[in-house]
C-alpha cells in the first residue's frame, strides 16, 4: 500500500510538471465551464420562452371567440417541449427534433422550430456541450496524460530501476491508473459537486423525473467511462515499445471509437433498416384511412356501418331522428380511425428506428463512446426515446382535445347543425393546460441495458488484460 | 555475499554466460572486465533476477535470487551504465521516492545530507534531474545505495562516459563504501579504473570467466597485456 501511495504521488508530481498536460487541463476546464454556462443560459432562456409562449397560447385558447367546437379543434393550440435541466449538460437530439408542435383535428403535425435550422452546416460536427467535452475531449486529455506512462519508463530506463526495487508490473500499472484518475477527478470534482448541488435545488421544479438520481447515475457512468480510457491508455503504453507508437495507437483508437464506429453503425443501421420518407409515411397513412387497414372497411363503408349502428342503437329510421348530432359522432369516429392508422404506422416507424438503434447499442462493445453517448442522452432526456415519449404525450393531449370538441358538437347541437352551433369559453376551460414530465429512469435503464453491460464489460476486460499481461510479461532486459 | 554457482544463461543456441563460478565477500570490489557481449551485464541481470538462469544458481546473501526475489533485491542497490532518474523530479525527490520504495523513508534533512555526502553539489539538490550531468546522476545512484544501507552494490559500466574528475570522485565513493563492508560487483571496460578501485578482477570472454585474481597480484601493465592476450585469442 505504501509503495502504491509513493507511485501515485510520484506520477501526479511528474504529470503536473508537464506543460502540455497543464495547458490541456486548462483548455478543457475552460471549455467545460463555457459549455455549462452557455447551456445554462440557453436553458434559462428557453424555459422562459416556453413559459411565455405557453401562457400566450393558453390565453388565446381560453379567449377565442364563441365558435363551433370542431372549428375550435382546428384552431388548435401549440404545445412546447420543456427543456430539461440536464439538457444544459447534454443537448442530445434536442437541436434536431424541434421544440414545439401545433395540435389540431385530423392531422398530426411535425415538430417545428428545430434549433439546428438556425445554424450553418457546421452543426453536423456537434455543438459544444459539456457532454461533448466529457465524451470526446477528456479522453484526449487522458491519452496525452497516459500514452507514455510505461513507454517513458522504458525509454528513460527508470523502469529498470523500479524493477530492481522489486516493484511488480501490476503495482506500477495500478499506481499509474490511480494517479491519472486522481488528477482527472480533482479537475472534475468541482463540476460534479456543482452538478449535485444544482440538481438538488431544481429537483422539484424541473420536468425531468428523479433528477438527483439521474445526476448521480450520469456521474457514475462518466467515472466508469474515464476509467475505461485511463486503463486502456496505460495498457497500450504497457504493450508499446516507444511513446510514439503508443500515442499513434491511442489516437487511432480514439478516432475509431468516436468517428468511425459511430458513423459505420449509423450507416449500417440506415442501410439495413431504411426509414420511409416523410411523403411516403404521410401517403401510406392517407391511403389506409381512405381504404382501411388490412381487413378493415373503407371510409365510406365505415360511415355506413356507423350510421347503421347508431340507428339500431337508438331504434330510429333516420339520422335526423337521433337525439344527438351525428356529424359530431362521425367526425369523432373518423378521428378515432385516423388515430388507429397513425398509431399503426408510427409504431412501424418506431420499430425501424429501434432496429437502427439496436445496431448502435451493440456497437457499444466496439466503442465505449457510443455507450456513454446513448446513456448520457437517455438520462438527460434528450434522446430519441424522450422524443417519442413527448410525441406520444402530445398526441394523447391532441386526441383528448379533439374528442371533447367533437363530442360537445354531437351532444349539444341538433343533427345537421354545424356553424349554427357555437360553444363558448365554458367548453374551452374544460381543456386542461398541457403539462409534461419525462420518462422514468427505469425506462431509460431498460432501454439502454446493452450499453450498461458494454461499459461494465469494457472495464472488466481491460482490467483483466492489464493484470494478466503484467503477469505474463517477459523480462525486459533479456 | 555474492555467489555464482555454475551459473549459465542461454538464448537459444547462444550462450551468454557459461558455467560461471564466482564468490565475492563483503568489503570486496570485484571488477568484471571484458569486451561488449562478454556476458558482464547478463551476469549482473542474473543477480538482479531480471532474467532467469538456464542452469546453476545466483546467490545473494546465501539466498537464491530466484527463490527469494524480494529479500535479495532488498539487499542490492543497482547503478546501470546510464542511471536514468525521473527528469521532472529533483535529485532529492528521486532519492526520497526510491528510498520510500525500499521501505526506508528518510526525512528531507537526511536525504540532503546523504546527497551532499555522495558528492552532489548543494545547489543541484533541489534542481530537476533533466539539468544533471551523467556524473551527477551516478552520484544520486550512490546516494541511493547509501540511503538504503545496501549490503551489495551492482554496477554496470558506471564510469563509462564520465570525465576523469567525475570518474575519480566516483571511485572514491566506491572505496568509501568498500571500507564500510559493502560488497561491490562492477562490470567495466576501464582497465585503469578496475586496477585502481577493485580488490579483485575477473576477465570474461564469450560468457566464460577466464581469469579471476587479486588486484594487488598484478601491475597495471601486466593486467593490460593479460587482458589484450585474452581478447586477441
Amino acid at each position: 500500500m505504501k509503495v502504491l501511495k509513493l507511485l501515485i504521488k510520484k506520477e501526479i508530481k511528474i504529470a503536473l510538471r508537464q506543460r502540455l498536460i497543464r495547458i490541456m487541463a486548462i483548455i478543457i476546464i475552460l471549455l467545460l465551464s463555457t459549455a455549462l454556462w452557455a447551456g445554462y443560459i440557453t436553458y434559462k432562456q428557453q424555459q422562459e420562452n416556453v413559459r411565455l409562449a405557453q401562457e400566450q397560447r393558453r390565453s388565446e385558447w381560453l379567449h377565442q371567440i364563441d365558435k363551433n367546437p370542431h372549428t375550435a379543434a382546428h384552431y388548435g393550440t401549440f404545445v412546447f417541449k420543456p427543456k430539461t435541466l440536464l439538457s444544459l449538460f447534454d443537448f442530445g437530439l434536442d437541436t434536431f427534433t424541434g421544440t414545439s408542435k401545433y395540435l389540431e383535428a385530423h392531422y398530426q403535425h411535425e415538430f417545428m422550430f428545430r434549433p439546428a435550422q438556425e445554424y450553418s452546416s457546421t452543426i453536423r460536427f456537434g455543438q459544444l456541450s459539456a457532454a461533448l467535452v466529457f465524451q470526446l475531449l477528456i479522453p484526449l486529455l487522458i491519452i496525452f496524460l497516459s500514452f507514455n506512462s510505461f513507454t517513458s519508463e522504458k525509454e528513460n530506463g527508470t523502469l529498470r530501476l523500479l524493477m530492481s526495487q522489486h516493484v511488480s508490473y501490476s503495482t506500477i500499472a495500478t499506481g499509474k491508473i490511480m494517479a491519472n484518475l486522481l488528477i482527472l477527478f480533482s479537475l472534475l470534482i468541482p463540476f460534479f459537486t456543482l452538478a449535485l448541488i444544482f440538481s438538488g435545488s431544481y429537483a422539484n421544479t424541473d420536468v425531468i423525473q428523479n433528477l438527483s438520481f439521474r445526476v448521480l447515475l450520469l456521474l457514475a457512468l462518466y467515472v466508469l467511462y474515464i476509467i475505461i480510457f485511463v486503463t486502456l491508455s496505460v495498457w497500450v503504453s504497457m504493450l508499446s515499445k516507444t511513446s510514439r507508437n503508443s500515442l499513434l495507437v491511442l489516437l487511432s483508437v480514439w478516432v475509431l471509437f468516436t468517428v468511425i464506429v459511430p458513423k459505420a453503425s449509423t450507416n449500417i443501421g440506415t442501410q439495413t433498416t431504411p426509414l420511409p420518407s416523410l411523403k411516403a409515411f404521410r401517403s401510406a397513412i392517407a391511403d389506409d384511412i381512405k381504404n382501411g387497414l388490412d381487413g378493415d372497411l373503407s371510409a365510406p363503408e365505415r360511415r355506413k356501418e356507423l350510421e347503421k349502428t347508431y340507428l339500431e342503437k337508438y331504434k330510429k329510421d333516420s339520422l335526423h331522428q337521433l337525439p344527438l348530432n351525428f356529424l359530431g359522432i362521425s367526425l369523432q369516429a373518423g378521428e378515432d380511425y385516423a388515430g388507429k392508422v397513425y398509431d399503426y404506422h408510427w409504431r412501424k416507424l418506431e420499430q425501424t428506428i429501434e432496429k437502427q438503434n439496436s445496431i448502435s447499442s451493440w456497437a457499444s462493445f466496439i466503442s465505449p463512446y457510443i455507450a456513454i453517448r446513448n446513456l448520457s442522452m437517455g438520462l438527460s432526456s434528450t434522446d430519441v426515446n424522450a422524443y417519442f415519449h413527448f410525441h406520444k404525450h402530445t398526441e394523447t393531449y391532441r386526441r383528448n382535445l379533439v374528442k371533447k370538441m367533437n363530442m360537445d358538437l354531437a351532444e349539444n347541437s341538433r343533427n345537421g347543425e354545424f356553424f349554427e352551433y357555437k360553444a363558448d369559453e365554458n367548453l374551452w376551460k374544460t381543456i386542461t393546460p398541457f403539462t409534461y414530465t419525462t420518462t422514468s429512469v427505469k425506462r431509460v435503464i431498460t432501454y439502454y441495458f446493452i450499453e450498461i453491460i458494454a461499459i461494465i464489460t469494457w472495464i472488466l476486460l481491460l482490467l483483466l488484460a492489464i493484470y494478466s499481461y503484467s503477469k505474463k510479461i517477459k523480462p525486459i532486459y533479456a | 555475499m555474492l555467489q555464482a554457482i555454475d551459473l549459465t544463461k542461454k538464448y537459444g543456441d547462444f550462450t551468454a554466460v557459461k558455467s560461471l563460478n564466482l564468490s565475492i565477500d563483503p568489503g570486496q570490489i570485484f571488477c568484471l572486465l571484458g569486451a561488449n557481449g562478454a556476458g558482464k551485464s547478463t551476469t549482473i541481470n542474473l543477480f538482479l533476477n531480471f532474467i532467469g538462469a538456464t542452469k546453476g544458481k545466483a546467490l545473494v546473501g546465501n539466498m537464491d535470487v530466484k527463490a527469494n526475489p524480494k529479500k535479495t533485491k532488498g539487499l542490492i542497490s543497482y547503478i546501470p551504465e546510464n542511471l536514468m532518474l525521473y527528469k521532472n523530479l529533483t535529485g532529492l525527490e528521486n532519492l526520497g521516492f526510491f528510498c520510500g520504495l525500499a521501505r526506508n523513508p528518510l526525512s528531507k534533512d537526511e536525504l540532503e545530507h546523504i546527497l551532499l555526502q555522495s558528492g552532489l553539489q548543494c545547489d543541484f539538490i533541489h534542481k530537476r534531474v533533466h539539468s544533471y550531468s551523467k556524473g551527477m546522476r551516478q552520484k544520486v545512484g550512490i546516494a541511493l545505495a547509501r540511503a538504503r544501507n545496501s549490503k551489495i552494490l551492482l554496477l554496470d559500466e558506471p564510469t563509462s562516459g564520465l570525465d576523469p574528475k567525475a570518474s575519480n570522485e566516483f571511485s572514491e565513493l566506491l572505496l568509501e563504501m568498500k571500507e564500510n563492508g559493502v560488497t561491490i560487483l562492477m562490470a567495466t571496460h576501464d582497465l585503469f579504473r578496475a586496477k585502481d578501485t577493485g580488490t579483485h578482477i575477473g576477465i570474461m570472454k564469450e560468457g566464460q570467466l577466464l581469469e579471476n585474481f587479486n588486484t594487488d597480484s598484478v601491475s597495471f601493465l601486466d593486467l593490460e597485456s593479460l587482458y589484450l592476450k585474452h581478447m586477441k585469442n
